[in-house]
């Protein structure tokens, strides 16, 4: 999937993520802004850039500032931006969810 | 328990909500309600606790929030702050902006740096912030790779230049020529900012016009980092003294810090400055902040005759249908475009553009 635009999810409240991704020209680049991210920061990554990429998105730049959320919320934002930043919202990649 | 209350819209035009908001924010050290602040706001945000108090509020002008003041007095440290900045960047990415900026006291940048800002200068009095899909790594990139393309990198000796142009005279190309002959390559910054009778567009067009023969000169925009509404509002804003002073620091340091260290800039060249008390105070605050990291070389005014050679006053000879008083005060492109698009240009001076100022 093609990244056509930046997009941005979630918010900055207790226990969720918010996520802006943008174009790039090749590979994902993740800016993580998070208390935990010393603990949590490469797991928080890892769900970002998995779900990138089952969702085919290969160059993509995300800042994603994370307030605690778990890893069923980042993957959730992570699809939300990925369909608004790729103007695919209205058609769903259910078999990602 | 506290019900969290929605974040709402706040219609400052009502007189009622206007009292409220201003006490709430003085309440809290904010007291700038200057009406040319104030008229530069799109929306305000705010939210309210149970008994009907507002507790939080922030406000969007263009891409830079402003205004933003919350109470923390009911709450887990910091989560109306997040509720409102959250909100207020949700708004703006609905309006397709997804680069901003904040102009905020020093003891709230940590709070934004919380929020995944990025600090590009301070004094004691305020902080100025940017976060979103690009920044100022992207933009001093964009900007060497220009350099680059013309086979001008690397170079030791590299002189800039900020100035609106508006427009390009033989005064602004004689500054750029002194810059060139003593430089490798030379950078000159147009404000990018469209609040000028020429455009953003036709300015930066003209620069590089005037300017081809200058073989180790780069023109771009400043962008948003150099005079611009978001480093130094006074600039287009009639402002107070020390206002002016505070925000120009900011923008010396913005481009001390940020610009001049990542382009390897080692000397700032500016006119002399006789006439606008902005512009003077702007030169002299760049001559205590730039130095040793960067020399400040200010260059006399070119003169044409006994007239010292001005913008404004090309802009005057335009208002007065009088251009050819003016020709010989600006390069044969700067000429020929006034010529050609005379009727537009006066056209824009009849619907009311200022052109006395900057």
């Amino acid at each position: 999937m093609e990244i056509k635009k930046t997009a941005i999810a979630g918010t900055l409240e207790s226990s969720d993520i918010q996520l802006m991704i943008s174009q790039a020209d090749s590979g994902i680049a993740i800016d993580l802004q998070s208390d935990v991210k010393k603990v949590f920061g490469d797991q928080i990554e890892a769900v970002i850039t998995t779900t990138l990429n089952e969702m085919g998105v290969t160059a993509a730049k995300v800042k994603a500032v994370d307030k605690g959320a778990l890893d069923c919320v980042i993957k959730a934002r992570t699809i939300a931006a990925v369909q608004r930043a790729a103007e695919t919202t209205a058609t769903p990649a259910w078999e990602v969810l | 328990m506290l019900i969290e209350q929605a974040v709402q819209t706040l219609n400052l035009n009502d007189p009622a909500i206007f009292k409220e908001w201003q006490a709430f924010l003085e309440s809290l050290g904010i007291t700038n309600f200057q009406a040319n602040e104030l008229q530069q706001i799109d929306t305000t945000l705010g939210m309210y606790n149970e008994r009907g108090s507002l507790i939080a509020t922030g406000s969007v002008a263009g891409n830079v929030l402003k205004y933003v003041g919350v109470c923390n007095k009911f709450s887990t440290q910091g989560s109306h702050f997040n509720s409102i900045v959250s909100a207020l960047m949700n708004l703006l990415a609905q309006r397709g902006v997804f680069h901003l900026f904040v102009f905020t006291k020093v003891k709230y940048a940590t709070s934004f740096q919380h929020v995944g800002f990025h600090e590009l200068a301070r004094t004691d009095l305020g902080v100025i912030l940017e976060t979103g899909d690009t920044g100022i790594t992207d933009y001093v990139r964009r900007v060497a790779q220009v350099a680059t393309d013309q086979d001008l990198t690397p170079a030791s000796k590299v002189g800039a230049i900020v100035m609106n142009a508006n427009p390009f005279t033989l005064g602004h190309r004689y500054l750029v020529e002194q810059a060139a002959r003593e430089n490798e390559l030379v950078y000159v910054f147009v404000v990018n900012d469209d609040v000028s009778l020429f455009t953003t567009a036709e300015r930066l067009a003209l620069v590089k016009a005037g300017t081809t023969d200058l073989t180790n000169v780069v023109v771009v925009s400043g962008d948003q980092y150099m005079v611009s509404y978001v480093t130094f509002p006074a600039y287009f804003l009639p402002t107070q003294d020390d206002a002016i002073r505070y925000q120009t620091t900011l923008d010396a340091r913005l481009f001390r810090d940020q610009i001049a260290s990542a382009l390897h800039i080692t000397t700032r060249y500016l006119g002399s400055e006789p006439f606008s008390r902005t512009t003077g105070i702007y030169n002299q605050v760049l001559q205590t902040e730039l130095p040793p990291a960067v020399t400040v070389k200010v260059i006399d005014r070119q003169t044409s005759g006994d007239n010292v050679i001005t913008a404004t006053q090309v802009r005057r000879a335009l208002a007065a249908d009088d251009l050819a008083t003016v020709r010989d005060w600006v390069p044969a492109t700067t000429y020929q475009f006034m010529q050609q698009h005379l009727t537009t240009l006066q056209a824009r001076i009849q619907e009311g553009m200022n052109i006395n100022g900057n």
